[in-house]
């Protein structure tokens, strides 16, 4: 089996603008179900508003579209009620990190065993354009015309901090390191939250000097640096480069879990 | 297996062109019958996929299935007994 099998083949090609990293991010979390050898009865794709949102509709099993933002609260319903279940998240930027702040920070504070993928565009991509609050400071868009001028979210030291039992940040030009990363979040009992950077040609990349879908994929493979590496800078005394984009698996651990059948 | 792009799937982002270490996808010259210029193969039989999936029983690179985001990359079965090119390098 491979991701293929998990695809609604009648609803392709998807709605996504060209070049979109949402279907790369969509390849990886199928292929890391794919090799979980789960079965599609079983597994339950869950998601919020926005472009990343429409992924479910495009997978071979039961899913749920929701309300905006609420997706953390409603895949939380799901666990709880059949516990039997493996519950996946999708969800973006604006759904998780502005409306659904809230059901993010207490979903990994309860640990409830989900996994959350996070397609992280910058941007309010489907309305248009508008900042969001990941939008990198200086970026510009819709809402801020003279560059954002406030400091952006860093969803990862979130996440770890209110309590996630896995946190893992990459892009979708890292498509093999991605997989495995939700490979081992699905694996982990407790609240896995993958952030998965991806482009967005239509309405980030335009603004921001990345005229070419490559452009920005390139932006990702130049400026990502790996955590190991940024902890060595850091005790050899070496300044990390302010634009980085910190890499890998940032916090395992073992806080008890909700949801899990004992 | 040979390397075959799904024209109907496409969307002509050139993504492709960018991961592949053999550099067999090309950027396309003219637009299909959709109106996109879907990528050109160039040598595809240079894969490595394409020549030991079937002796390794996996998958060895895939680097261009994966990050298309159209899924519109796959390998498909050869027909036996058809004709098929083999590329060397040294």
């Amino acid at each position: 089996m491979t991701y293929s099998d998990w695809l609604r083949a009648d609803r392709l090609p998807h709605i996504y603008c060209a070049g979109c990293g949402n279907g790369t991010v969509i390849n990886c979390t199928l292929s890391a179900v794919d090799r979980m050898g789960w079965k599609k009865e079983e597994t339950v794709f869950v998601s919020g508003i926005g472009c990343s949102s429409r992924a479910p509709g495009y997978i071979m099993t039961d899913s749920l579209h929701t309300t905006h933002g609420r997706a953390l609260a409603f895949a939380t319903g799901i666990k709880m009620a059949n516990p039997d279940l493996h519950v996946i998240v999708f969800t973006g930027d604006g759904d998780l990190a502005a409306i659904g702040g809230n059901h993010f920070i207490h979903a990994c504070r309860r640990n409830i065993d989900l996994t959350v993928v996070c397609m992280n565009n910058q941007i309010y991509g489907m309305t248009g354009g508008q900042g969001s609050p990941t939008t990198p400071y200086g970026a510009l868009s819709t809402t801020t015309p003279y560059g954002s001028q406030e400091p952006a979210f860093d969803l990862c030291e979130l996440a770890s901090a209110a309590g996630a039992n896995f946190v893992s940040r990459w892009t979708s030009f890292h498509v093999k390191e991605l997989t495995r990363s939700i490979h081992e979040g699905l694996k982990i009992p407790g609240f896995s939250f993958i952030e998965a950077l991806v482009q967005c040609p239509t309405n980030y990349g335009r603004r921001n000097r990345f005229r070419q879908v490559m452009d920005q994929v390139e932006y990702f493979k130049t400026h990502g640096i790996l955590v190991q590496k940024a902890h060595r800078l850091r005790d050899e005394g070496l300044p990390i480069p302010a634009d980085a984009i910190l890499l890998g698996d940032l916090i395992r651990r073992d806080r008890p879990a909700m949801g899990v059948r004992r | 297996m040979r390397l075959v792009i799904d024209e109907r799937r496409c969307k002509g982002c050139n993504l492709c062109t960018m991961v592949c270490p053999y550099r067999i996808f090309r950027p396309g010259t003219k637009p299909n019958a959709r109106g996109i210029v879907v990528p050109e193969l160039d040598r595809p039989e240079r894969c490595a996929n394409c020549r030991l999936q079937a002796l390794y029983g996996r998958t060895l690179c895939g680097m261009c299935q994966m990050i298309c985001p159209d899924q519109a990359i796959s390998w498909v079965e050869e027909k036996p007994g058809e004709a098929r090119k083999v590329a060397i390098e040294f």
